[in-house]
């Protein structure tokens, strides 16, 4: 009876959209303006700058003289990009880690039946949705030297009140504003722990398990998927942490134009640098050279967390399998 | 039918069977000590987050004669700070274009978002995977690699200071929107589509008067994420547009200073309140939805 039906209504089916060659021209007109847009704002932007980085241009000139491979020596033996590049990876070992694990930690709290679960998430959650602009204005209020609250309390303990935002103590105020924000992996990790069948967890329980045994053996194969993307993720977003460093800093009054000459040493992360280089010294060759540099570390660390999580993380269901079938 | 059984479950949890069976005594106890952990540790955090919007809100009232003092508490309430904020910078007019281009710019990428997640999902073609793995791979490219060459292109093409490029930016969809629309797309059965075509209904059809209406909490979500990406967006401003069409963003950022480049505390916390209410409101507003569409992309 069924399989009739199928029968009868597959060819009709054919012949009202086209067919095969119908379905794939559908296809290709439905991603028409994604694909565009990307070979026009993504593809295109990337080769640019890639040819660039090959050239000595300063912005201005009609011509963009060809310097071969210099900027990519220059990027690797430069003390200030290593330095720079340094200061980024520092803020990437202490933000990646701290945000996966802690908003693993509170998912899974704030996935226990405890009162005011729903008050609870969403107070937690809503630093996550301060754009970047309030975020770092919020706290350089509060870190401020005279007036902020944090030196206030310092002052109210007996102590002396710290320059936060000037010198290496700006870089824990970064580190502030970007942990500030842990609850967008919060609401991720709790819609990956209702995925995870209570039947299995009920079954490590009747054999004798604790929570923690479950939670190794059941709760954390079947979130590490979610896992391992919300560490490429962060690492990527940590890596081009700008508009934070940008705000927290002494601002003159001419605006944004020349604050880079303001930006404390400790927080000159490879972002700083590279707008500087861009807009400060008017180096379009050599900073897009660094973009490149930046963009294959992306990608070598994106292949390399993949490729590390390979043997330990668990796919439930084949990732591929959802591809096919459309 | 079997479209409510292929429809992914809400977020909020219903109990798990575990927790409703029958407990000894002893280990009742144990577990409400446990929960009153978890509530404290969850109060303390909750607390930790909270302070500086609390400290946000007392630091926009405070008159600036007390912004050195050592009082938690200002004297008295000074609302004048939110006066002078939006006059010190054209707070309205910044606003007014920030609205614009959130609105615009994320009803196009909601829109043509959900047009390329259908193709995903839905259609069969020659080099679908290829483009699929291109457009995992621009969720992966960073924002900052391709806007400083993208504003080098826009100069070119005159479109510095206009608001074309969210137009651009708009039409061509939003990868991480694109990935959310084609995982829901992908959950709905294909007799969906069969007893569409029987009644004779073509492919735009289809996804207008089927999948779009089905996809209520997603459209929110993409909305109120695009929405949210350009009201809160400082670098594309800052590069693409001037003093006299810029957004509230960059006006927010780097308004508020003195003559020698100190900031005006008072101002920026009144400045920062009135620049955060309508994300706080509009996330408000759509949390349901935000929240199940997240959900519902089974993102795994």
């Amino acid at each position: 009876m069924r399989s009739r039906t199928a029968r009868t209504t597959e060819p009709s089916r054919r012949r009202r959209l086209g067919g095969r060659r119908g379905e794939a021209l559908a296809f290709y007109g439905f991603v028409s303006p994604w694909l565009l847009g990307t070979a026009l704002l993504t593809v295109f932007p990337v080769g640019y700058a890639v040819y660039l980085s090959f050239t000595a241009w300063d912005g201005v000139a009609p011509f963009k003289p060809w310097v071969g491979l210099d900027n990519y020596r220059e990027v690797l033996t430069s003390a200030d990009t290593m330095s720079s590049l340094s200061k980024t990876l520092l803020l990437v070992a202490i933000v990646v880690p701290t945000t996966i694990v802690g908003s693993l930690v509170l998912a899974v709290l704030l996935n226990e039946r405890v009162r005011g679960r729903t008050v609870f998430r969403t107070l937690i959650y809503i630093p996550a949705i301060v754009p970047p602009v309030a975020a770092s204005l919020i706290w350089k209020v509060a870190f401020d030297q005279n007036s902020g609250a944090v030196n206030r309390f310092l002052r109210m303990l007996g102590g002396t009140a710290v320059s936060w935002l000037t010198g290496s103590h700006a870089f824990v105020v970064l580190v502030v504003v970007l942990l500030w924000g842990i609850g967008a992996g919060i609401i991720i990790n709790l819609a990956a722990l209702q995925t995870v069948p209570a039947e299995q967890l009920e079954a490590v329980k009747l054999d004798g398990g604790g929570a923690f045994t479950a939670f190794r053996h059941v709760t954390l194969p079947v979130i590490s998927p979610v896992l391992l993307f919300q560490t490429v993720l962060v690492t990527i977003t940590t890596l081009q942490t700008f508009v934070p460093v940008l705000l927290l800093s002494p601002m003159s009054d001419s605006g944004i134009s020349n604050v880079y000459t303001n930006i404390p040493n400790a927080n000159r992360v490879y972002m700083v640098d590279v707008y500087s280089q861009f807009f400060a010294y008017g180096r379009y060759g050599y900073g897009s050279a660094m973009l490149t540099v930046f963009f294959l570390v992306i990608v070598a660390m994106t292949v390399m967390i993949f490729k590390l999580a390979g043997r330990t993380v668990f796919y439930a269901v084949d990732p591929n399998a959802a591809a096919k079938e459309g | 039918m079997a479209l409510k059984e292929s429809q992914p479950i809400a977020v909020t949890p219903s109990t798990p069977a575990h927790t409703r069976a029958a407990v000894p005594k002893a280990a009742g106890r144990r577990r409400s000590r446990k929960r009153l952990l978890v509530f404290t540790i969850l109060l303390v955090v909750s607390v930790l987050m909270l302070l500086p919007f609390v400290e946000l809100l007392i630091g926009s009232l405070r008159p600036s004669s007390e912004t050195s003092s050592d009082t938690w508490l200002p004297s008295t309430l000074d609302w004048r700070n939110y006066a002078d904020a939006v006059k010190v910078i054209p707070f309205w007019r910044y606003g007014r274009n920030s609205l614009i281009l959130a609105t615009v710019n994320a009803l196009l990428t909601t829109i043509s978002s959900a047009l390329v997640g259908y193709g995903f999902a839905r259609l069969r073609a020659p080099g679908k995977n290829l483009l699929f793995g291109l457009l995992i791979s621009t969720m992966m490219v960073p924002q900052i690699v391709t806007l400083i060459p993208t504003y080098l292109l826009f100069a070119n093409l005159g479109l510095v200071g206009t608001y074309w490029p969210w137009v651009l930016w708009g039409s061509a969809g939003a990868p991480y929107a694109i990935f959310l629309y084609r995982q829901f797309f992908s959950s709905f059965p294909k007799e969906l589509e069969e007893a569409a075509v029987i009644d004779g209904a073509g492919r735009i059809r289809i996804f207008v008067q089927i999948f779009l209406p089905l996809s209520r909490p997603l459209l929110v979500t993409a909305f109120v994420l695009a929405f949210n990406v350009v009201w809160g967006d400082f670098i594309a401003p800052n590069l693409l547009l001037d003093q006299s069409n810029t957004t509230l963003a960059v006006g927010v950022g780097t308004g508020y200073v003195m003559g020698q480049g100190f900031p005006l505390p008072n101002l920026i916390a009144g400045g920062a309140v009135l620049y955060l209410i309508p994300v706080i409101l509009l996330f408000l507003a759509a949390q349901r939805s935000y929240v199940r569409g997240f959900a519902n992309s089974g993102l795994k």
